[in-house]
């Protein structure tokens, strides 16, 4: 299975010079990928263009993947039926306290929201709204505002659900229990950190305080969220009792959503129904059909054998199982600032495997130090989805935002290096609950 | 024409919406029937399921051509309103390449798929595949849409 017309360099060049052009030109990324497929596809005698639709409908029709419109819907879903207004007043009286009060809010409600749904796109277009504006009112500087948004809304990919542990499960064939399990411990230390970096911000600052909240208060506060802070028990706890499969388990996230919008929290109506699936529907094809053309681009880096060239290569420096993880979460970092998550894990996760695999490196370590990556990628510009649009949300230019967010990245990326240092991190919480995902 | 490029684009966005609310059904039912007797374990859940999904991938993706929401990475300093109209032009004539390939080979596909039958449920495959020259169709006629305002820009600019 190589090449006959081209060299497996000579593809390369075509395939990442063909990606990088076209995407200066601002031709969408999912064009791009499929369009730098093209010369090869025509090109090699034994390819043709009609590559290019196999693959596709391969990856399209993959039971798995449907778990990501439910992730957003269930999402969505949450939002118009005033689910996240009672998360709020829950986050409010745990640390509203704290100096920063409103951004160490923000921080707790991302936490919350990542425990329900698996999406920091959503998470940081619903959130973006509720605070970005609310800070900036009560003397919050708007690009630390911004930033604080952004970064925090990465915690939705790393703290289960989440979406990109789907895919990986899907793709590099990994537990996805034993991921959802490994993330909780890292994704509650980098909402740690990011709830420091507030602090300090605050202090410097002088941001401003809420007084502290009754007991009293806290309790109905908390008694009002149970029903939506059970849903990742229901996601998580369905999944590693085998109830049922991940996208299954979606589906019901999705339906006991809508029953608490519905007849529990009753803000929801028809009209905010079609707007919340049509929403769904348009994120997800849009993410998902670029998964298709990455796909394509991937079949074809593994048609000119580059993971096992890579792989030659990068073995003759003698690398230990931590530089590697290193080298991973580098390589991972520099490709999620051109593209998203998810063909990502498709085209890189495949192609690193078989390095972290000759260093023994343990497969949910290895997916745990990608997902946590592409997540910190979510607000790497010059392609950062949650960074855009928390600058949407603001009207301001991707860029205005940026110091106060690369400042924020620092202590996070602290924990990511301790998740490579120090395996148990991920490790600890799957070996101590179902030790059996991790075989 | 461009109300019926309206009512189009309308139409696929509603069949969108459609499929992505069924998609919920058979999964439920794949669910109930495993624990319950209510209904008998239906093998064509899990197909339909991915079939719907597909439709809903595929429609989406038209829809975000007109609407120009798909993710693009954007290297540029701010540009002016000529310039800006210039480089759209260049992408979208790349999309546009795209898009007849997917018009092209799609038809190939299509045809290729007239025969097969789906494994479980038996739903011949062309019901599936005809989606891929469907959106290169709906592609090309959206770019059209948007070449044209662009170009409008352009004389605007220069008048």
């Amino acid at each position: 299975m190589t090449g006959v017309e081209l060299t497996t360099g000579g593809a390369a060049a075509i395939l990442f010079g063909g990606f990088f052009l076209l995407i200066v030109l601002r031709v969408p990324v999912a064009f791009a990928l499929g369009l730098s497929c093209l010369p090869i596809l025509v090109i090699e005698p034994r390819l043709s263009p009609m590559t290019l639709f196999n693959e596709t409908f391969k990856a399209y029709n993959s039971f798995i993947l449907l778990a990501v419109p439910f992730f957003l819907l269930t999402a969505n879903l949450m939002n118009i039926g005033g689910i996240s207004d009672r998360l709020v007043r829950l986050s409010r009286t745990m640390v509203g306290h704290f100096p920063g009060s409103l951004a160490q809010i923000n921080v707790v409600l991302s936490v919350f929201f990542a425990g329900i749904s698996g999406s920091s796109t959503a998470d940081a277009a619903s959130q973006g709204k509720l605070f970005i504006d609310a800070q900036v009112k009560e003397g919050y500087g708007l690009s630390f505002s911004i930033a604080i948004t952004a970064v925090s809304a990465v915690l939705a990919v790393i703290i289960p659900p989440s979406i990109l542990m789907v895919v990986w499960g899907g793709v590099i064939s990994t537990s996805i229990g034993a991921l959802y399990l490994a993330g909780i411990l890292p994704g509650l230390l980098i909402a740690g950190a990011q709830m420091a970096t507030v602090h300090a911000y605050a202090k410097f600052y002088k941001y401003p305080v809420y007084p502290r909240s009754t007991l009293k208060e806290f309790l109905v506060a908390g008694a009002q969220s149970i029903p939506a802070l059970l849903t990742p028990v229901i996601i998580v706890g369905g999944i590693l009792l085998g109830w049922f499969t991940p996208t299954e388990s979606a589906a019901v996230a999705v339906i006991y959503a809508a029953v608490l919008s519905m007849l529990v929290y009753r803000e929801m109506d028809r009209k905010k129904l079609v707007h919340a699936l049509s929403e769904t529907g348009k994120l997800s094809a849009i993410a998902l059909f670029c998964v298709g053309t990455a796909s394509v681009f991937g079949w074809l880096l593994a048609y000119y054998q580059m993971p096992r060239l890579l792989l030659d290569n990068v073995t003759s420096w003698g690398m230990g199982i931590t530089e590697v993880g290193f080298f991973i979460a580098f390589a991972f970092l520099v490709v999620g600032c051109f593209l998203d998550a998810i063909p990502a894990i498709i085209i890189l996760g495949t192609t690193l495997q078989p390095l972290a695999e000759s260093v023994h490196m343990h497969p949910v370590q290895f997916a745990i130090i990608g997902i946590i990556s592409l997540a910190f990628g979510l607000v790497t510009p010059p392609y950062g989805l949650c960074l855009m649009i928390s600058c949407a949300v603001a009207k301001v230019p991707l860029r205005f935002a940026l110091k106060d967010t690369m400042i924020m990245l620092v202590p996070m990326m602290v924990v990511l290096a301790a998740c490579i240092i120090w395996p148990e991190i991920p490790l600890f919480l799957p070996r101590l609950i179902s030790p059996e995902f991790l075989k | 024409m461009k109300r019926l490029l309206t009512w189009f684009y309308r139409f696929l966005t509603w069949l969108m919406i459609a499929t992505v609310a069924i998609l919920v059904v058979p999964v439920t039912l794949q669910v109930v029937s495993r624990y319950t007797d209510l209904i008998p374990a239906y093998i064509w859940t899990e197909e339909l399921a991915r079939f719907m999904f597909i439709w809903m991938v595929m429609l989406g993706a038209m829809i975000g051509v007109r609407e120009g929401t798909h993710f693009e990475v954007d290297v540029w300093p701010a540009l002016g309103e000529r310039a800006n109209a210039s480089l759209r032009i260049v992408s979208q004539a790349l999309v546009l390449v795209f898009a007849l390939v997917f018009v092209w080979w799609g038809i190939e596909f299509t045809r290729f798929g007239w025969e097969q039958v789906s494994e479980i449920a038996e739903l011949p495959m062309w019901t599936i595949f005809i989606a891929w020259p469907l959106a290169g169709v709906a592609w090309v006629l959206f770019l059209g849409e948007h070449f044209l305002a662009n170009i409008r820009i352009l004389r605007s600019s220069t008048a």
